[in-house]
């Protein structure tokens, strides 16, 4: 990069906020998506706003195209540095800012974790609510940035809920703010844009996010089905019974297998196991609970396990969550895809997914968010085998056409990023991603912000001022003028 | 000035209409079934009125897709079929459209349950300025591909875009509703009791609203008879710990209280003002409303979405009267970090984008940047809103 560029950064974030070693960018070179990998130019470590803000507004008139990064636990590329651009990484801002008990909220910096912000105001009797995975290590403005779910989100919604303002630096370096800490700010809803955006629209630099009271009871039930349809049958009935559970999870067998020799959850060694929880007022929890049990016995549940402490229900969870990481045990590689689809044609799909599973060879296991229809096939392969990666990673794509033909979506939570912006096209027609490249060009005209993520082909915004210059981007191949 | 009324009936339709009102340079105004606001004049009037067709009810996943000119009750008649619904509860319910009740965001006391609009719409269709169709989410609940053009819609006045169509995730009806009602003499311990309410976790209210004049607490439980009881039996402890009288209505005489009580503020006329602040504000901006107006003389009804930090009040008289203490009172709410709408106005043709919503905050670039993109001509919904 530029030297003179080079000391300006160095005098926005200061000599010990820049990282320009090959070995100290090594780190930064990918999210959690390892495969995808490029090293940026240059990674800055802001403590403040108004350091985020120098950084962008030198960036801006050097024309050189940044990316901001939380705690890089991303699993789509979203954070995967340009070449010769700069990194802002925001884990340097984590401090919990202000606690408002009695309205509910907190203002946190966006390197926050999220699990941080609960474990904060637990002892208050109240948590943050959406809860990714990752939520011990990922951080808020990541969250934001994706738009986070996590395993509750059928009941309690997504971070876009859960977010009531940010403060954020434009790609042009100015600092605003969207929302705020009351409800319907006056104007254009642009944080309900913003959030879920991929960093492409601006850098949030802080957040106002809503608490809740933690529900006066929780329980929670492990039914073994015999076969994925009865327990899908189950999940269905639980719906048109009138009940929103506060989760639903599916597991089928391959993933119980994997689970129960990584963390030994002790689960029943059926074709698949159904996990429901409930929670709210004990007297309403209480009542419907008890319809739940019993439309899982008429659903031919051969065995159902009910959760009578935190530490049961911590033990199953515990196999729920470890279902990724355990794949390892069964298989030497294995790639995750993230798909939805409409709860209804859940059996239809998962036919489909089987009859790939014995055309293709290769086994795929299945954990689910039943409740809300986003799978999580697992597909298993051996890179030593020749070939095999790239198979895995054409079944993984023919389960993402299944999904948008059911009417699904190609991501539930995992993000388009770099990984899935080839199959916008499959979900979204030409006039729809020009509606979506507005709102870019409106943010950012000259297309530095994040450039070539979520969109297939990223086009500039045109009318920018001025004669004519061949944009750092377009000259890099990301992008065409739009 | 004549204005060419258009009615289209699906999305094509208003596409082409706008296409060509685009190309001609002429002004549209978008409208439904005119709840909100008189149409400011325009070359061209695109109504939703005949947008009625295609209600795709899926029961088994919960989501509905809309036609923005249906009347959301009578979707939700439909929807309850299946014993689901649309929980949304705006003013004027029986007449406000889809596509209205979406571009101004609108909800009513169950907000406090179940969110407004953009917490609920999963997906929509819309008819671009330059005559195109887009759309962006989709039919399933759980979805990150894309900008969510869907909540950017809502709230946006039809600034943006002509709405044709929308998906939302909707919600079981309760097998059993009921209502405490929480009478009192002070206002300021009726707003303390309604955040108690709001934050003693067996109670789990669906809406929580205050009122006044008379002094009350509305608090609506709807869940399963015994938990409902259960809840009402402890919230009516807690009331009267507060120095509040309580009754319980179901059946009918619920349904005349929350009629009753949504036409205190919406059924008469005058000028509607909707006051946002902290939760804890609320009290102490409900009584600077009420010394502003007894001491003009100013009649006024206030209902008050407490835990949410919202605050309706209708005032009513001459305007001459009031246009002041609309101006004192978005004063107090913007030093608490709130704000003061004026949703509804008795000089409706006269009253300006920037008095309508006050100041619109540091983001109002950005919000210009978004509809010269949507709308480079500015030919759509012109005159309504600020960000033009």
């Amino acid at each position: 990069m530029d030297p003179a560029f080079l000391t300006e950064l160095a005098q926005c974030v200061g000599t010990d906020g820049v990282l320009l070693d090959a070995s100290d960018l090594l780190t930064y070179e990918s999210d959690a998506l390892v495969h995808l990998r490029s090293t940026p130019g240059a990674v800055v470590l802001p403590t403040s706003a108004a350091e985020v803000q120098a950084v962008v507004r030198l960036c801006r008139r050097a024309g050189v195209p940044f990316v901001a990064r939380g705690n890089g636990t991303g699993l789509s590329g979203g954070a995967l540095p340009i070449e010769n651009g700069v990194l802002i990484t925001l884990s340097r801002m984590n401090h919990i800012l202000e606690v408002d008990i009695p309205n509910l909220r907190a203002v946190v910096e966006p390197g926050v974790t999220n699990l941080a912000i609960t474990q904060r105001v637990a002892p208050f009797g109240c948590y943050y609510a959406p809860d990714p995975s990752s939520q011990v290590v990922c951080s808020i403005g990541g969250n934001i940035a994706e738009n986070s779910g996590g395993a509750h989100c059928l009941k309690y919604g997504f971070t876009v809920h859960h977010v009531l303002g940010v403060e954020a630096v434009l790609p042009d370096g100015e600092r605003v703010h969207f929302g705020c800490a009351v409800l319907d700010a006056p104007g254009l809803d642009l944080l309900g844009v913003l959030v879920g955006s991929e960093g492409t629209l601006a850098v949030v630099t802080k957040a106002t996010v809503r608490l809740l009271r933690r529900a006066e009871k929780v329980m929670l039930l492990l039914a073994g089905f015999p076969t994925i349809d009865a327990a899908g049958e189950a999940v269905s009935s639980i719906i048109a019974g009138g009940i929103v559970p506060a989760a639903v999870e599916m597991m089928d067998r391959l993933t119980i297998e994997a689970a129960e020799a990584a963390v030994h959850p002790n689960f029943p060694k059926t074709d698949a196991v159904l996990i429901v929880e409930l929670d709210g007022p004990a007297s309403e929890v209480d009542e419907l609970f008890a319809v739940v049990e019993g439309i899982c016995r008429q659903c031919g549940a051969t065995t159902i396990e009910i959760a009578h402490d935190q530490s049961q229900r911590d033990r199953i969870w515990k196999g729920r969550k470890a279902a990724f990481a355990a794949m390892g045990r069964v298989s030497p590689n294995y790639y995750v895809q993230d798909g939805v689809v409409p709860r209804t044609k859940l059996p239809e799909v998962l036919r489909r997914i089987r009859d790939l599973e014995a055309r293709s060879g290769l086994r795929i296991g299945n954990v689910f968010h039943a409740g809300d229809g986003n799978l999580h096939p697992l597909i298993c392969y051996d890179e030593a085998i020749a070939g095999q990666a790239e198979h895995a990673e054409k079944v993984a794509a023919e389960i993402l056409t299944y999904c948008v033909e059911a009417g699904g979506a190609i991501t539930g939570e995992h993000g388009v990023g770099v990984d899935k912006k080839g199959y916008m096209p499959k979900m979204f027609a030409a006039d729809d991603l020009d509606a979506m490249q507005l709102v870019r060009c409106a943010f950012d005209p000259t297309g530095i912000c994040n450039p070539g993520k979520v969109f297939p082909t990223p086009r500039l915004c045109g009318e920018v001022p001025g004669p004519y210059r061949e944009h750092p981007v377009e000259r890099a191949g990301l992008a065409e003028r739009f | 000035m004549s204005t060419q009324i258009i009615e289209p009936i699906d999305a094509a339709g208003a596409a082409a209409a706008l296409g060509e009102a685009n190309s001609a340079g002429m002004s549209v105004v978008v409208g439904g079934s005119g709840t909100k606001f008189t149409p400011p004049p325009s070359d061209v009037l695109i109504s939703t009125a005949k947008m009625t067709h295609g209600l795709d009810h899926v029961a088994g996943d919960l989501v509905a897709t809309l036609p923005a000119g249906a009347p959301l009750d009578a979707v939700n008649e439909l929807l309850r079929r299946e014993r689901q619904w649309l929980p949304l509860d705006p003013p004027r319910s029986h007449r406000a459209t889809i596509g209205g009740v979406i571009a101004t965001n609108d909800s009513g006391p169950r907000r406090h349950r179940f969110g407004a609009p953009r917490d609920l719409i999963i997906g929509i269709e819309i008819a671009l300025a330059d005559g195109r169709i887009a759309k962006a989410g989709g039919r399933v609940v759980k979805n990150v591909a894309g900008y969510d053009l869907s909540k950017l819609m809502c709230g946006s006045l039809g600034t943006l875009a002509v709405i044709t169509r929308a998906t939302f995730k909707l919600s079981p009806v309760a097998p059993f509703s009921q209502t405490l009602i929480a009478t009192g003499s002070d206002l300021r311990r009726l707003s303390t009791l309604a955040l108690t309410l709001a934050n003693t976790p067996p109670i789990s209210p669906t809406a929580i609203e205050l009122q006044s004049l008379p002094h009350r607490l509305l608090v609506r439980f709807e869940t399963t008879e015994g938990a409902a009881a259960t809840q009402t039996i402890i919230a009516a402890k807690l009331c009267e710990q507060f120095g509040a009288t309580t009754h319980v209505v179901t059946g009918p005489g619920e349904v005349d209280a929350w009629r009753a009580h949504e036409g205190r503020v919406f059924g008469m006329a005058g000028t509607v003002l909707k006051i946002t602040v902290l939760p804890t504000d609320v009290a102490e901006i409900v009584s600077t409303v009420d010394r502003l107006t007894s001491t003009a003389g100013v009649e006024c009804a206030v209902s008050g979405r407490v835990a949410l930090g919202i605050v309706l009040v209708r005032l009513a008289g001459d305007p001459a009267a009031y246009t002041p203490i609309v101006s004192e009172i978005r004063r107090a709410a913007i030093a608490g970090g709130g704000s003061a709408v004026v949703v509804s106005s008795a000089t409706d043709g006269a009253i300006t984008p920037s008095d309508r919503w006050g100041p619109i905050g540091d983001a109002k670039p950005v919000m210009r940047a978004v509809k010269a993109r949507f709308d480079p001509h500015h030919i759509l919904n012109a005159t309504l809103a600020p960000w033009d």
